[in-house]
């Protein structure tokens, strides 16, 4: 296990990883092995003893996708569950360090068979010993990202494709936020959350990390806690909450949606926050719709019938700021985490230079609500 | 330095853009430069030399006037520089201080009219409330105005 942490963990948030959210600053690079050839030796070695057999790592490419896990593309041989691997890995230095790979591969592994696509997860661990950081392996599952800042992947997002995805895109979180979870493993992250308290308690978490990565006062943070803890509205049921569903962390193949990536902030929650998270302007690549793929209307209409629950606008609206908030605050702690020196990225400060436009919007939104 | 700020900044992307990322092999050290471009755009519209740079130059100027000044009343018709440093010239750092101090009351305020401002005076609070959320909007204003143009697309695919 890696950076033990005294906190105690927080209901709703998955107890693998209440010690990745508490445990402070971690140390820089420690016994991780950034070394591509090391790295690569390391996992050989550790799928050969999984089998009991020879693997073979024929090739180990680094995406330039992610901005907290790194992501890489595994070619192996000898390997029965798959051969074409992803391995993600949460650096000590990363942008949420440090971490636990459990929250991702459990949720991953529980909604395997479900109606939200999801890689095939084969193993986790977040012993250093063998990767030197907190790792699962998964399926490889072909397809394209199309990205909210646009660019030539995007082009021809519209029409029957853009149809599709869109028809995709919200059934899977209907059907993300219709899983039975207290049947599964993850029952125990509903232990202290109700409907009630779920909204105070993603305020909570997320001022505790501002509380840590703010470098100096924010009056626009400030802001929205006070407003966001005005507020708080009533789950309509609790769900598994993917945290980051939008544009951008989906794979899609012959205009389909292939597989919902990047599950690192999976946590037990209220729906409607990853309705406000896809909503946010930012993923909406210049077209106005909500993650360039439906109108505001199409998308609530689709997903209320499927989901059975009448989305609340006001409930919407907070978790639009919250979202916004969220938002903020994850380009503050790229900030802390270049400043800091655990990280030479330079997609970090890239990120932090966002932190005003995102407070301006929390702004704006906050007044048109008066 | 010879150069002005800027211009070893434009100099500096472009010199990336056009000499160094064509040559650089894998998307992901090609984003990496790019964000080195990205992040030079944004030092642009808020750097220059330090007051602590120029401060500097400017008292030793000071000496010089003042020691110039005692000799160019023997040399009829001679310039002279006359400089004098301005007193008090805060350094980067104070200002900085300066403004987070400020912030931090701000910060304190708008905690205090979210739970204790309950029992004051509603219009008095409401003012208050937009007087602050003034200031935050003009502070924000000026930010983003001194923001270079994103180029996240570039930094995500190591391609322009």
């Amino acid at each position: 296990m890696t950076q033990a942490s005294e906190q105690q963990r927080q209901p709703g948030w998955p107890e693998d990883r209440a010690r990745g959210v508490a445990g402070g600053e971690a140390s820089r690079a420690g016994a991780f092995a950034d070394d591509v050839e090391e790295l690569r030796a390391r996992l050989g070695a550790y799928l050969g003893a999984q089998v009991g057999a020879a693997v073979t790592v024929d090739s180990f490419v680094r995406f330039p996708a992610g901005f907290s896990w790194i992501t890489y593309g595994v070619d192996v041989t000898g390997y029965p569950p798959g051969s074409r691997l992803i391995l993600r890995m949460g650096p000590p230095y990363g942008l949420y360090a440090p971490y636990s790979a459990m929250p991702e591969f459990k949720s991953l592994s529980a909604l395997q068979g479900s109606g939200v696509p999801v890689p095939r997860v084969f193993a986790a661990s977040d012993d250093p010993a063998i990767l030197g950081a907190p790792f699962f392996l998964c399926q490889r599952v072909d397809g394209d990202t199309p990205l909210p800042w646009g660019g030539q992947a995007n082009k021809g997002l519209d029409g029957a494709r853009r149809e599709s995805l869109a028809r995709d895109f919200i059934d899977a979180l209907a059907a993300l936020h219709n899983f039975d979870w207290r049947a599964t493993d993850l029952a125990s992250w509903g232990e202290g959350v109700s409907e009630s308290n779920v909204a105070a308690l993603q305020i909570e978490q997320w001022r505790e990390r501002f509380q840590r990565w703010a470098m100096r006062p924010h009056p626009m943070a400030h802001r929205a806690f006070a407003w966001l803890s005005l507020n708080q509205p009533k789950a309509p049921r609790l769900a598994i909450v993917h945290g980051d569903y939008r544009l951008g962390n989906f794979l899609e193949r012959d205009n389909r949606m292939t597989a919902m990536l990047d599950w690192e902030l999976v946590h037990l929650g209220d729906p409607v926050e990853d309705i406000g998270w896809a909503f946010l302007p930012q993923y909406r690549a210049g077209t106005g719709l909500v993650c360039g793929l439906a109108s505001e209307e199409e998308f609530l209409s689709r997903y209320e019938a499927l989901a059975g629950f009448s989305v609340d606008r006001q409930a919407l609206r907070f978790y639009i700021v919250f979202s916004l908030l969220k938002l903020g605050l994850t380009h503050m702690a790229a900030a802390r985490c270049f400043e800091d020196g655990r990280f030479d990225d330079m997609r970090m400060p890239a990120m932090a230079t966002q932190m005003a436009p995102v407070f301006r919007q929390i702004e704006k939104t906050l007044e048109r609500s008066k | 330095m010879n150069n002005s700020l800027p211009r070893l900044i434009d100099g500096m992307v472009a010199t990336l853009r056009r000499e160094i990322i064509p040559h650089v092999e894998g998307d992901f050290a090609r984003g990496q430069a790019f964000g080195v471009i990205y992040m030079l755009n944004s030092i642009r519209l808020r750097a220059s030399w330090s007051n602590a740079f120029l401060v500097e130059q400017i008292r030793a100027l000071e000496e010089a006037s003042r020691e110039l000044e005692a000799v160019v009343g023997e040399l009829p018709g001679a310039p002279a520089p006359a400089v004098r440093a301005p007193p008090g010239v805060p350094t980067e750092s104070e200002l900085e201080a300066m403004r987070d101090q400020g912030d931090a009351r701000i910060c304190e305020l708008i905690d205090w009219l979210a739970t204790d401002g309950k029992t004051a005076p509603a219009a008095t609070v409401a003012r208050a409330d937009e007087i602050v959320a003034r200031y935050i909007q003009r502070q924000l204003k000026w930010e983003i105005s001194t923001s270079a143009k994103p180029m996240f697309d570039e930094i995500s695919r190591g391609s322009d």
